[in-house]
C-alpha cells in the first residue's frame, strides 16, 4: 500500500505477465539506444569532436589576430572576412559580442575549425543548418566541419554572455565555386587594407600620412573587436557611435560625479587603457573591456575615429 | 504533542504540522514570484510585444529560473519529506529546534538570492557560468539555502530511523515513504555537489581565489543543476503512488518492481548531469555516451517501469472496484471530479509524452547537436518539471489543504478545472518551444531580430506561428497557475475550518477489494497505453535523427 506497509508476501509476489513483458521491451529499448549512439560513431556523419587543446584567452586572441592579419581578404560590416584553404586550420573567436572572422567555405570540403572565446562562455549556433556547440574561454575546441549545402549561414550565440548577447552574430558563406561570391557581394571585397604589420610598436610611424594612419586604424578597429559595439554609421545600442564623436563633448561619470568631457586624443587613450575611469552616461550596463593596444595602434585608431565626422 | 486525525486516523505531530505548513507557504510564495516573472518573459520573447528591455529580460530569466526550479520545488519537497517521515509513520518530529534552523536558513537564502537578483547584482542566469560573476551575497544566499535544505533532508532521515527504531513504521516502509527516501538520498548527492561548486565560486567572487576553470565549473555545477531535478522525479513518482492510494485505494501491482525502480534511480539517475556537456570540449565521447545514457539507460528503465506501474496500479484498483469492461472502462469511470487524481493523470501524460520522450532523444550524444541551448531545451523541461512535478505538487496540495491546514477548499468547482487549464497551457507552451528550438531559435535570448548586430538572421517563417502559440499557451498556464495560487491562499487563510470527515471535499477511498485469483494480463489497458507511448517515442526518435543526418558533417 502506498501509504501503509505493503501486504503480506509482497516480496515473493510474481511479476504479472504484462508487466514482465513491458519491462523486457523497455530494457531492449534501453540497450538499443545505447548501442545506437556508439554505432553512430561508426556509420554516422555527425559526431562531436574529441579534440580539445588547453589555451588561454590572451594566447587565443593573439592567435586570432595573427590568423586574421595573414588571411583576411576584406571586411563585411566591421567583421574581417577570411577564405581559408580547404583542409586548413581555421581560427574562429567568440567575444562580447561578435564572432570573428566571417568565413567563406567551399561546399563538400573539410575544414578544421578551432573555436574558443576571448572572454565568457559562448554558444556556437550554426543556422539554418542548426548545429550547436558550447565554446569556452581557455579551451580550443577543434571541430572538423564539412558543409553539405551552399548558401549563407549565420553563427548565433546561444549562451548568455551579457547585455549585448543578442547582437552576437557571425557569418559563414558556403560556395560551390568562386562564381558564387558575387551572390553574397564578396566578389568586390577591397583587398587587405594597409599592411598591418607596420603597426607594430617598434616601427617608427611618425612619418606616416594621415591617410595611412586612418586606413591602418580601420584595420585595428575591425580586428580588435571595437566594431562589435561601436558602430560608424551613427547607430547606438551597446556603445556610443564613433561617427562625429571626435571633438564632441561626452557626458561621463567617474563613479562620484557626472561631468562633460572633451573627446580628444587623451580621452581616447584613457578610454582604451582605463575603460572604467570615465563611464559614458547611459552605457553603465555595457562597460568596455580593457584592450591591449600598442602605442602605434592607439595612434592609428585615434586617427580613424577622428576621420569619422 | 500529537493530534489524531479524525479523517485518516493518523497521529499527527503538531510540530511537524507546523513545519509542513511553513515550508508549503514558502513554496507557494516562490511559485507566485516565478509565474509573474514567467508571463513577463513570455511577452518579451513574443516579438510583437517585446515587453522588457534587455537588462530586465535577463534579470527576470535568472529570477524565474531560481524561483521556479529551486525555491518552489525544494520548499515543497521539504514539506513533503516532513509529511512522509512523520504523519504517514505516526512519528514525532525529531528536533523542532533544527527544524527552525533549517527553515530560517532556507528563507534567508531565498531572500538574499531574490534581493540580489532584483538589485541587478546577479544577472548571471540560474547557471551562473563562470567567468560571469555575481555579487558574493548571491552565491552566499544559495549556499545558505542549500545548507538549510540539507539539514531538512537530515531531519527526514532522522525521523525515518526513529520510526523504524520505535516500531511506528511497521516492518517495511510504505511505498510513498520509500520513494521519498530515494529522493532524499539523491538530494544529499545533489546538495553536496552544490557545495563543492558554490563554495569556491563564492570565494572567487570575494577575490580569494584567482580563477575558476569554466569547464570544471560547468561539469560540477550540473551535478547540482540536473540532479536537483531528479529529486523532483523521485518525489513526484512517490506522490503518484500516494494519490492512487488516496483516490482509488490502489497500490503498485508489484511493490518489489516499483521499489527496485527507485533503487535504479538512486544508482544511476545522477549521471544524467552529462546531458549538459554533450557538445562541449574537454570530455571524450566515451565519457559522454556512458554518462548521458545513465550507464546504458538504467534510469530510463526505472522511469519506464514506473510508467507502467503507476497507471496499472490505477487500472488494477478500478478493475477490482468493478470497472472491468473492455480495455478502458477503468479510465473512463475514474474519479475525474477529484482534482488531485486529475492532476496526477495529466502529469503522468505530460511527463511521459512531452518531457520523457524529448529528454531521452535530446540527451543522446549526437542528437544533442541539433537542440543544445535552443528553446527546445526549456521546452523539454516544461514537460518534466512543470507538467510533471509542478502539476503533481499542485494536485497533492488539494489533499494537504484539508488534511494538514484543516481548511475546506474555497470554490471547489474551480479546482476541478484548474488541472486541465494548467495542463493544456503548459503542453501548448512546451510543444511550441520545442518546435521553435528545433527550428534553431536560441534560449535565453532577448531579441530574435538581432538588433545592433553586424548581420541578421531570419528563421524559418513557421516560427511566427509557434511564437503565437507559445504566447497563448503561456498565458493560459499563467492564468491556471494564478487560479491555483489564489485558491490555495484564500482556502488556507480564509477557508471554512474542517470539523470532521463530512467536510472532506476530496474522497479518501477505502482499500480496493482484494483481487480474485486470476491469470494472464493484470493491466491490459495500461499495456496498450505504454505501447502507444513507445510508438510516439519511435516517431520522434526517427524524426530527430533524420534532422541530424541532414546537417553538415562534423567530427
Amino acid at each position: 500500500m502506498s501509504l501503509l506497509a505493503p501486504s503480506e508476501g509482497w516480496f515473493q509476489k510474481k511479476v504479472a505477465k504484462d508487466e514482465r513483458m513491458w519491462i523486457l521491451i523497455a530494457f531492449a529499448v534501453c540497450i538499443f539506444l545505447f548501442v545506437w549512439m556508439i554505432m553512430w560513431h561508426v556509420v554516422g556523419r555527425q559526431n562531436p569532436s574529441n579534440t580539445t587543446y588547453k589555451t588561454n584567452p590572451t594566447e587565443f586572441a593573439q592567435l586570432h589576430d595573427a590568423y586574421v592579419k595573414k588571411n583576411m581578404i576584406g571586411m563585411d560590416n566591421g567583421i574581417p572576412v577570411v577564405k581559408p584553404e580547404p583542409g586548413s586550420d581555421v581560427i574562429l573567436m567568440g567575444q562580447m559580442w561578435r564572432w570573428s572572422p566571417a568565413l567563406i567555405l567551399k561546399k563538400d570540403e573539410w575544414y578544421n575549425l578551432h573555436i574558443s572565446s576571448k572572454d565568457l562562455v559562448h554558444g556556437f549556433s550554426l543556422q539554418p543548418s542548426n548545429m550547436n556547440f558550447q565554446i569556452y574561454p581557455s579551451y580550443d575546441y577543434v571541430l572538423k566541419f564539412k558543409p553539405t549545402a551552399a548558401g549563407e549561414c549565420k553563427i548565433l550565440c546561444n549562451e548568455y554572455c551579457g547585455i549585448g548577447h543578442h547582437a552576437m552574430i557571425g557569418k559563414i558563406v558556403v560556395i560551390e565555386s568562386d562564381a558564387d561570391l558575387a551572390k553574397y557581394g564578396y566578389d568586390k571585397l577591397s583587398a587587405a587594407p594597409a599592411d598591418y604589420s607596420s603597426s607594430a610598436t617598434e616601427e617608427d610611424i611618425s612619418g606616416w600620412s594621415n591617410e595611412q594612419l586612418v586606413k591602418a586604424g580601420e584595420t585595428v578597429y575591425n580586428l580588435k573587436g571595437c566594431s562589435g559595439c561601436h558602430k560608424t554609421d551613427g547607430t547606438v545600442q551597446i556603445a556610443p557611435s564613433f561617427k562625429g564623436l571626435y571633438g564632441s563633448k561626452s557626458k561621463v561619470s567617474d563613479g562620484k560625479s557626472t561631468f562633460e568631457i572633451q573627446v580628444d586624443d587623451a580621452y581616447i587613450e584613457t578610454s582604451v587603457t582605463e575603460p572604467q575611469k570615465h563611464i559614458v552616461v547611459g552605457f553603465e550596463k555595457t562597460q568596455m573591456a580593457k584592450l591591449d593596444l600598442s602605442a602605434n595602434e592607439l595612434k592609428q585608431v585615434t586617427a580613424f575615429i577622428k576621420s569619422l565626422q | 504533542m500529537f493530534r489524531t486525525c479524525d479523517i485518516t486516523g493518523f497521529k499527527v505531530d503538531l510540530n511537524s504540522e507546523k513545519f509542513i505548513r511553513l515550508n508549503a507557504v514558502m513554496a507557494v510564495v516562490s511559485l507566485l514570484l516565478a509565474i509573474v516573472a514567467a508571463i513577463l518573459l513570455v511577452f518579451t520573447r513574443y516579438q510583437p510585444v517585446h515587453l522588457l528591455d534587455a537588462e530586465w529580460y535577463y534579470r527576470l530569466t535568472t529570477f524565474h529560473g531560481l524561483n521556479a526550479l529551486i525555491f518552489w520545488i525544494v520548499f515543497f519537497e521539504i514539506a513533503g519529506l516532513y509529511f512522509g517521515s512523520t504523519v504517514v509513520l505516526n512519528q514525532k518530529f525529531c528536533s523542532p529546534l533544527l527544524g527552525w534552523v533549517s527553515f530560517v536558513l532556507m528563507v534567508a537564502g531565498f531572500l538574499l538570492v531574490d534581493v540580489m537578483i532584483m538589485m541587478g547584482k546577479a544577472d548571471v542566469m540560474m547557471t551562473s557560468y563562470v567567468p560571469l560573476k555575481a555579487h558574493p551575497l548571491y552565491y552566499l544566499g544559495i549556499i545558505l539555502f542549500a545548507v538549510g535544505a540539507l539539514l531538512g533532508v537530515s531531519l527526514f532521515f532522522a525521523n525515518v530511523v526513529n520510526a523504524k527504531r520505535e516500531k511506528n513504521a511497521g516492518e517495511t516502509l510504505p511505498l510513498f515513504t520509500y520513494g521519498l527516501v530515494a529522493a532524499a538520498i539523491i538530494a544529499v548527492i545533489t546538495l553536496a555537489t552544490g557545495a563543492i561548486i558554490y563554495i569556491p565560486t563564492f570565494l572567487w567572487s570575494l577575490g580569494l581565489i584567482e580563477a575558476m576553470d569554466p569547464a570544471v565549473y560547468k561539469l560540477v555545477w550540473w551535478g547540482l543543476g540536473h540532479s536537483s531535478q531528479q529529486i523532483n522525479v523521485s518525489a513526484m513518482v512517490s506522490i503518484w503512488y500516494l494519490t492512487t492510494f488516496l483516490a482509488l485505494g490502489g497500490t503498485s501491482i508489484n511493490e518489489r518492481v516499483s521499489r527496485s525502480a527507485f533503487v535504479l534511480y538512486i544508482l544511476f539517475i545522477c549521471l544524467a548531469s552529462a546531458h549538459h556537456l554533450l557538445t562541449d570540449p574537454a570530455t571524450s565521447s566515451a565519457w559522454k555516451v556512458w554518462n548521458t545514457s545513465y550507464a546504458m539507460y538504467l534510469a530510463v528503465l526505472a522511469s519506464m517501469i514506473h510508467a507502467f506501474a503507476v497507471p496499472s496500479s490505477m487500472e488494477s484498483a478500478q478493475r477490482r472496484w468493478g470497472f472491468n469492461k473492455g480495455l478502458f472502462e477503468w479510465l473512463a469511470k475514474a474519479p475525474w471530479s477529484n482534482p488531485a487524481f486529475t492532476s496526477v493523470v495529466l502529469a503522468c501524460i505530460g511527463f511521459g509524452f512531452i518531457g520523457g520522450t524529448t529528454g531521452v532523444i535530446f540527451g543522446m550524444e549526437q542528437t544533442n547537436i541539433i537542440v543544445h541551448n535552443t528553446l527546445a531545451i526549456p521546452g523539454h523541461f516544461k514537460g518534466t518539471v512543470v507538467i510533471g512535478t509542478t502539476l503533481t505538487f499542485m494536485g497533492i496540495t488539494y489533499y494537504l489543504i484539508p488534511l494538514i491546514f484543516r481548511r475546506k477548499i474555497v470554490a471547489f468547482k474551480l479546482a476541478q478545472i484548474q488541472p486541465w487549464l494548467f495542463f493544456f497551457g503548459i503542453a501548448i507552451l512546451a510543444v511550441s518551444m520545442i518546435a521553435l528550438g528545433q527550428l534553431g531559435v536560441p534560449r535565453r535570448h532577448w531579441d530574435s531580430s538581432f538588433s545592433g548586430g553586424p548581420f541578421t538572421h531570419t528563421f524559418n517563417p513557421s516560427v511566427d506561428f509557434f511564437w503565437t502559440l507559445m504566447m497563448l499557451g503561456g498565458s493560459l498556464a499563467f492564468i491556471a497557475a494564478l487560479i491555483w495560487v489564489l485558491q490555495v491562499v484564500v482556502s488556507v487563510f480564509f477557508g471554512p475550518k474542517i470539523t470532521g470527515p463530512q467536510d472532506m471535499q476530496l474522497p479518501l477511498s477505502p482499500l480496493a477489494p482484494a483481487a480474485k485469483e486470476h491469470k494472464g494480463y493484470e493491466a491490459p489497458g495500461t499495456l496498450v497505453l505504454t505501447l502507444l507511448f513507445l510508438a510516439t517515442f519511435a516517431v520522434l526518435f526517427f524524426v530527430n535523427w533524420k534532422w541530424l543526418a541532414a546537417t553538415w558533417w562534423v567530427k
